[in-house]
């Protein structure tokens, strides 16, 4: 199991958050992402020493900065129910699939024009190459000056 | 192909996986639990953990904590603890120093 599947799996529960300096966060997740930033409501900032507190109703948290993230004994049961619930959608997309034997070939026909339409001079589209150009220019204009 | 952190890490950390392990933190701590995952920056989910306080008054106390994800940045060793021998030991009776924390 990753640590970042967990922490998702933690969303909406309340927990516990050290940072490296000290401070500890009490609060609700409400996001995180896959750098470990999280978002947390109703938040309790405690110092580094324990002696003072502050309440804010959210704060933002840069994943960096965290030391450790304390969180409820029952969220770890839940991420395999979370994989379950996601295999199960899965494995129906996939039947959903195969039994269309006739609009498989229809799926792979709608793909075909997309590598067409990629350009054959090797750029990717949105590529910088014709935009540099006239900046080069300029730029030689400008030493000529 | 793609390679899941946990193959990639398989030989270091990969073995420890369900086991309980010790893990000694950049401040110093010592964090107690069963290693339930990793990923590829060595964050880290110890379940059922507790820590182990050192002192050279009183013997070690155990502090009951839970669930916990320990970030990577964070983390100086990770150790096997053989549970046998572990539960053999008279935590009450062991003093010893606290670490410091890891000078940068």
């Amino acid at each position: 199991m990753l640590p970042l599947t967990l922490l998702k799996t933690a969303q909406s529960h309340p927990m516990l958050v050290e940072l490296k300096n000290g401070e500890t966060y009490n609060g609700h997740l409400v996001s995180c992402d896959s750098w470990m930033n999280i978002n947390l409501r109703d938040v309790i900032c405690t110092s580094k020493d324990g002696d003072r507190f502050w309440r804010m109703p959210e704060c933002y948290v840069r994943g960096s900065t965290i030391k450790y993230l304390r969180i409820p004994d029952e969220v770890i049961d839940m991420v395999k129910d979370d994989a379950q619930a996601k295999a199960r959608m899965r494995s129906e997309m996939n039947k959903g699939r195969v039994g269309a034997g006739s609009q498989n070939q229809n799926v792979r026909g709608q793909l075909r024009p997309r590598y067409k339409n990629t350009p054959q001079n090797g750029l990717k589209s949105g590529s910088r190459g014709p935009i540099n150009r006239p900046l080069s220019q300029a730029g030689v204009n400008k030493t000529r000056k | 192909m793609s390679v899941t952190a946990e193959a990639q890490n398989g030989i270091r950390i990969g073995s420890l996986h369900k086991s309980t392990v010790s893990i000694i933190t950049a401040d110093g701590r010592n964090f107690i639990g069963t290693l339930k995952g990793f990923d590829q920056t060595i964050n880290v989910i110890l379940d059922e953990s507790h820590e182990r306080v050192f002192s050279t008054t009183s013997g070690i106390e155990q502090i009951v904590l839970g669930l916990h994800i320990i970030r990577g940045d964070n983390i100086a060793v990770i150790g096997l603890i053989d549970d046998q021998i572990d539960s053999r030991l008279d935590l009450g009776n062991i003093r010893g120093e606290p670490l410091g924390p890891v000078v940068h």
